[in-house]
């Protein structure tokens, strides 16, 4: 082992390890995006190319219609059983983003995801989030707990000192945990390109020069001006930009701590 | 070929202190300045801080949440990965208020060395201490500490100058190396990448700059390959095929080699280190997440140790510890709590032996922050380390029901903390009539004492012989402790772990003392591998007589020199624990000369020696009367063996 990618893939493996032993019905929340892309990756380096949990997709219904076509390509070629949850019942009450972002994030995420957590008793939620993707994530354990109306006490979080992560939870609680917090969005694309893994391509520079930076709902999600159309040319962009990751997200400009209150009520 | 494992170059720093003394805003400060945050993320904040009517604040990077920004305080811990001239680092920010010391010592955890914001205007207040004790709990040893806000007080020199003493005697007390006492100002960015017109009268590096050189001085010494430690977190089955999965802490694990388990004690032999995808590995390092197949079955379970069947881990039941305790739950000693070490986890009782200096109550209570030495009983055996070379096995927490409620780290043996063994409280000091000052009157010269340290091979026996040649022959009273030679009977009883070492350097030291109070230049030439034994040394000596020569010669040089023949033996396995190879050594950081055999001619080596001695008043330059020094013959290897 000599590289910082190959020190990142080793913490990220051995959290995926802890949080599979001991947390009962773990699954993993993909969104089809580069970073639980990745994250599936690891768990597959975990389980020596098994994926001995389940797949979570939350379907707000606003995805961008490629995505959702890229995401059962991708399940099928790759053998992937998938839950998809929705929050029918708002969708039919007509929720959509003219009726707020947060509002709408809060229904058609949040409470979709925990419906979901419920439905299928999961006990712990492998996630991709990352520390240097807005200021509230990057507050976060790598185990977070979340109560039954799957809050965060951001104010108030166990200790969790050297590898040694809080696992044991009562029953209504599940988990958040978190295996590549510690990554960077340079970390993700030079660790894809690396390991060669497939990857939705919106990620990369169109005829028209857009790209996404980041996905999400076709309402609330914006592409940048980028002719950046392979691995090397998005590395190298990175290097270079004065934007942040999420700047193409609507909802995170709704207000100055629209995630950080987004988040509290369990949005991932 | 010894194989040298060198983790991946990152520096992992933990900026601690008081509430409201300015971690956040130098963190914030650090990655402004060296251009790090994107533009639209300080539009952002420069428009948060308008709309609060408050100054622009760099702290806002770091304390993102709105509880956090309004009150102007950091709650929890948060870090960013950040590279600086070619340098990797981890930033970890961590609060300063006692409410959320869980989160300090969460984020603290990660480090391997501790910045200590202390505001010059407020002094050293009751986190400034807390904080240095708690990083020594953790296992860090090591700290910088920056007086900051020096703008307010119109960057008065003396008052820096006294502070910076009293926080270098603080951390000295806490067994922390203070590596620095630097002056700053976080909110005007000053001394921190670059100095300023208002440090004038600082003639140190500024803050990056300075641990940047720390960086570059410890380069060439990666710690030397460690027993195999390998924590066993799960067995898979799949495809009729069991794979135990964990994570190598230390050494290194490869497919023929016979691994031991530890509690259980059983023996197997490794067949296959496992990848996806698949291929499978020939060797796997320190660091690293793997999955291995053995040879024969055996029934074993997550908790247990994997190491070799020499060098296994100790198994007990009870041991000492001191603890930071976390919770706003105040410690009950009726409790069980829940011990993880490594992936084992089992319930303990605690006892509170001594509650440490810093608590704020003298009694068996333990409330959240409050530091003691504890005895922990286990219900079964668990394995651990007490060493100082393994230093992941020897980490240690307690949980109660679902939460982390106290860390920790496993005392060495014998409990000895950082102090040497104390004489029973009978034995009374005699003094004598003849004082140090009369003898070194007679003498016509001071006594002092020069250290020499560096691998095997770099050079210090030779140059020891040399000085004691050089002064002899001039009038000097002068006498060489050889490390070596005093193996041979004082210290003919101990070996090379780390524990025997230490003793080994107590009793070099105390000896050296003695020839110090005699009078004499005693010329001390022992490998001293760690840090906290030459420390010791510094202390029992007196500071101003502790002259520290680090002989720095590459590894590479040392091992085609091989004046012994120990690293031939290493290869061969007739040594083991072979400082630089299987056995780490720790570069002194300041040392007050630094001589490079590799490079240096003996008699470059003994002027600047003398230089130094010349400097310090021991000898006069001009009074020396030796003839030039000839080569001084080597020994044999069977005599100095």
């Amino acid at each position: 082992m000599s590289s910082y990618l190959d020190w990142l893939e080793n913490e990220s493996v051995f959290i995926i390890r802890e949080a599979f032993n001991k947390t009962k019905n773990l699954a993993l929340l993909w969104s089809m995006g580069k970073d639980s892309t990745v994250l599936l990756h690891l768990v597959r380096k975990a389980f020596l190319g098994q994926v001995p949990l389940q797949l979570v997709h939350i379907d707000t219904s606003y995805k961008i219609p490629e995505m959702i076509r890229w995401r059962d390509e991708f399940a099928a070629r790759n053998g992937l059983k998938l839950i998809v949850g929705q929050n029918k019942q708002a969708l039919d009450e007509g929720m959509g983003p003219e009726k707020g972002r947060l509002v709408c994030c809060g229904a058609l995420k949040t409470q979709a995801l925990l419906d979901t957590v419920k439905e299928h008793k999961l006990g712990g939620l492998l996630l991709g989030i990352r520390r240097d993707e807005e200021g509230s994530r990057g507050k976060e354990r790598v185990v977070s707990p979340r109560s039954s109306n799957s809050e965060w006490t951001y104010k108030n979080q166990p200790a969790e000192l050297w590898h040694y992560y809080n696992l044991h939870t009562p029953d209504d609680v599940h988990l958040r945990i978190h295996p590549i917090l510690h990554w960077t969005e340079t970390d993700i694309w030079e660790y894809i390109r690396r390991e060669n893994l497939e990857i939705m391509p919106l990620y990369f520079g169109n005829d028209e020069g857009k790209r996404y930076r980041s996905l999400g709902c076709w309402p609330c999600t914006g592409t940048i001006n980028s002719c950046a159309s392979n691995l090397d040319e998005i590395i190298e962009e990175l290097r270079t930009t004065e934007t942040t990751e999420r700047a193409g997200r609507a909802q995170d400009k709704e207000d100055t701590y629209a995630m950080q209150k987004l988040r509290k009520d369990g949005y991932m | 070929m010894v194989e040298l494992y060198s983790e991946p170059d990152v520096k992992k720093i933990v900026v601690v202190g008081h509430v409201d003394h300015g971690k956040s805003t130098l963190l914030g400060r650090i990655l402004l300045d060296t251009g790090k945050i994107p533009a639209d993320k300080v539009e952002a904040v420069k428009k948060t801080c308008e709309e609060k009517h408050v100054p622009f604040e760099p702290a806002f990077f770091f304390d993102a949440l709105q509880e956090e920004q309004e009150q102007g305080i950091s709650i929890d811990t948060t870090r960013v990965n950040f590279e600086f001239d070619g340098h990797r680092f981890l930033l970890i920010d961590a609060p300063g208020h006692i409410e959320f010391l869980k989160n300090m010592t969460s984020g603290a955890s990660e480090a391997e060395q501790g910045i200590v914001v202390v505001d010059c205007v407020e002094g050293i207040r009751s986190q400034t201490g807390r904080h240095l004790k708690v990083l020594s709990i953790l296992g860090i040893r090591e700290v910088i500490i920056v007086v900051n806000k020096l703008d307010k007080i119109g960057y008065n020199e003396t008052t820096f100058t006294k502070l910076a003493a009293d926080l270098a005697d603080l951390a000295d007390a806490e067994g922390l190396r203070c590596l620095k006492v630097i002056p700053i100002s976080a909110l005007h960015g000053e001394n921190i990448t670059a100095t300023s017109e208002n440090f004038s009268w600082y003639n140190g590096l500024p803050l990056l700059p300075f641990i940047l050189k720390l960086k570059e001085d410890t380069l060439d010494f990666t710690t030397g390959s460690e027993p195999l430690r390998m924590v066993l977190q799960d067995v898979y089955k799949f495809n009729d095929m069991r794979y135990f999965a964990g994570r190598v802490m230390s050494g290194e694990i490869a497919p023929g080699m016979e691994i031991f388990f530890s509690p259980s004690g059983k023996v197997s032999t490794v067949a296959s280190i496992e990848t996806f995808p698949a291929g499978g590995k020939q060797k796997a390092f320190k660091g690293e997440s793997v999955s291995i197949c053995l040879t024969e079955q055996i029934f074993v379970e997550r908790g247990e140790v994997i190491s070799s069947t020499r060098e296994v881990p100790e198994v007990e039941t009870e041991f000492g510890s001191r603890i930071v305790w976390l919770s706003s739950e105040p410690f009950q000693p009726d409790n069980n709590y829940l011990l993880k070490i490594g992936t084992n986890e089992v319930n303990c009782e605690v006892t509170v032996v001594t509650p440490a200096g810093g608590s704020r109550h003298a009694s068996a209570v333990l409330n959240n922050g409050d530091i003691a030495d504890v005895k922990i009983k286990t219900e079964r055996p668990i394995a651990f380390d007490r060493s100082l070379s393994t230093a992941n096995l020897n980490k240690l927490v307690l949980c109660s029901k679902y939460d982390t409620v106290a860390a920790g780290v496993v005392n060495l043996k014998g409990e000895r903390k950082h102090d040497a063994p104390v004489a029973d409280p009978n034995v009374v000091f005699e003094e004598g009539y003849v004082q140090r000052g009369m003898r070194e009157e007679q003498n016509g010269h001071p006594g002092t004492v020069l250290w020499l340290t560096g691998l095997s091979g770099a050079g210090k026996s030779t140059l020891a012989k040399a000085l004691e040649r050089f002064l002899f022959n001039s009038g000097y009273k002068v006498v060489v402790l050889d490390g070596d030679n005093l193996r041979t009977g004082l210290c003919a009883d101990l070996g090379f772990s780390p524990e025997d070492r230490s003793e080994n350097i107590r009793r070099i030291s105390n000896l050296a003392k003695i020839f110090l109070d005699t009078g004499f230049i005693t010329v001390v030439a022992c490998i001293s591998p760690y840090e906290q034994d030459r420390e010791q040394a510094r202390k029992l000596i007196g500071d101003a007589d502790f002259n520290e020569i680090f002989m720095f010669c590459p590894l590479e040089v040392c091992k085609s020199r091989d004046p012994k023949g120990l690293y031939k033996k290493v290869v061969t396995g007739q040594v083991s624990n072979l400082t630089g190879l299987s056995s780490p050594y720790q570069p002194p950081v300041n040392p007050h000369l630094r001589l490079d055999s590799s490079r240096m001619t003996t008699r470059d080596e003994v002027s600047a020696v003398i230089d130094l001695l010349d400097q310090k008043g021991v000898v006069h330059k001009d009074r020396l009367t030796a003839p030039a020094v000839t080569p001084v013959p080597e020994a044999t290897p069977q005599a100095k063996l």
